[in-house]
């Protein structure tokens, strides 16, 4: 008796004490993704990314707004959101205490606003995404003042922009052949 | 507290048979809630889920986590059972059983849906023989998420269905404000270089590891230290005891020693 008391006293307590002490976790473990907005520049990859398709975004040009909509129900923690972020906007914490009594509190919403082009005044990207892609042009050797002198190219839709280069070719070969 | 079946997912269409919580069960269950003082048994309901969750439900009542401390007990038979337990996406063929099971139990009872299958159909919810998760179906009272649900997650849930823990996730929204430009990170490390380094890290270490380690790595190159970075990276290189993570960064290093 002695003897399988003294052996119990050595293994000791199996059990975890949560919930009243935290739970013990794992360096790599891979728990709710945790969206800080105000990195985010509405670009996408996540939703691309996302195989459960947890992560969804709507385009209202009407509205000139784009909502990105997170559903912590329909996540499956695979950190594919984590990895093809470029700023870091969503990085998956260790928290797995998600249970909730109503399904509206599953989700994270934001909103963004939606640049519109300079030229057909139709919204054609988000604003933040725009303004990211100039101050990366400029880390990587545009120097600033020829990146402000651009900003009017950067803020004009694909479409206008093809529509314009067309039209200054058109111009150049008409220029071309009334030549001798 | 309790739902109608299919208020969340308008674009799903209850199936025939779609159960609809009565005012005067809602009321019982409010009861049963503030006066249960006993045990409260599960009856698990696997609409077509992967296994995964059933694993992490029986690690839940094993003596590592041990949920019958708080007097947890999976029960063998509906008939027995207060808290339903539905794990997986509701699937075309399980649909009548599972409405069976919730019909089987004495009223009142708690239904959970489990699982990001059972909360939504998870990464199943496209699929042709699918109606979404539990709730098109049968009315649920507490959603646990995750894919699987830890054990962790899962005490944590049956102790929100019996009203012994609150609440901590809350519905987000968040309006784009001004002035929220934002910068690219790490500023202090070339373009190009960064990419490099990120492509190595991650051909080497895999998607996640590798970003986790090339941020520890960037993190070291920006430090601004008296000593400089190819000093430190040696003593690095010599304390560090792992040799996977010892090579890569040993290669990243060659990468930045290039420029």
């Amino acid at each position: 008796m002695l003897k399988l008391l003294q052996e119990l006293f050595r293994a000791g307590d199996a059990t975890v004490k949560y919930p009243f002490a935290p739970a013990p976790s794992n360096p790599n473990f891979r728990g709710k993704p945790e969206y800080n907005p105000k990195r985010c520049i509405a670009c996408a990859a996540c939703t691309i990314a996302c195989p459960a398709n947890a992560l969804t975004m709507t385009t209202e040009p009407a509205a000139g707004k784009r909502t990105w909509m997170l559903d912590y129900g329909q996540c499956i923690f695979c950190a594919r959101c984590e990895e093809v972020c470029p700023t870091g906007a969503i990085v998956l914490s260790k928290d797995v205490e998600l249970a909730v009594r109503n399904r509206a509190d599953l989700m994270v919403t934001a909103d963004f606003t939606l640049r519109n082009c300079g030229s057909c005044k139709t919204p054609f990207a988000p604003d933040k995404e725009v303004g990211y892609v100039i101050a990366l042009l400029i880390r990587s050797g545009l120097p600033a003042d020829q990146a402000e002198r651009r900003r009017e190219l950067f803020e004009t839709c694909p479409d206008c922009r093809r529509h314009a280069e067309v039209m200054r070719r058109v111009e150049n070969a008409r220029l071309m052949e009334v030549r001798p | 507290m309790s739902q109608t079946a299919g208020t969340f997912a308008p674009h799903i269409v209850p199936p025939p048979g779609a159960i609809r919580e009565s005012e005067q069960i809602a009321k019982l269950k409010q009861t049963l809630l503030r006066d249960i003082r006993r045990s409260a048994y599960v009856f698990r309901v696997d609409c077509g889920g992967c296994n995964g969750c059933e694993i992490e439900i029986f690690a839940a009542i094993s003596p590592v986590f041990d949920a019958e401390r708080f007097g947890i007990k999976v029960v063998s038979s509906p008939r027995h059972a207060d808290i339903l337990l539905y794990t997986g996406a509701m699937t075309r063929a399980m649909r009548l059983p599972a409405i069976r099971t919730y019909h089987a139990a004495p009223d009142p009872k708690i239904v959970i849906s489990y699982g990001a299958c059972g909360c939504t159909g998870g990464i199943f919810h496209d699929l042709y023989c699918v109606w979404g998760g539990t709730d098109p179906v049968i009315p649920v009272d507490v959603y646990i998420p995750g894919c699987p649900p830890t054990p962790i997650a899962t005490i944590y849930g049956f102790a929100l269905a019996l009203g012994l823990l609150d609440q901590k996730l809350k519905a987000r929204h968040h309006s784009e404000g001004p002035d929220e430009d934002v910068v690219p990170i790490h500023p202090n490390i070339p373009l190009q270089l960064r990419i490099d380094l990120e492509r190595e890290a991650r051909r080497m270490a895999g998607y996640r590891q590798g970003r986790i380690i090339i941020e520890r790595f960037m993190h070291m190159l920006e430090a601004k230290e008296p000593t400089p970075f190819a000093e430190r990276i040696k003593r690095y290189l010599e304390e560090e005891d792992d040799p996977r993570l010892a090579e890569i960064f040993a290669r990243l290093n060659e990468i930045v020693l290039q420029r």
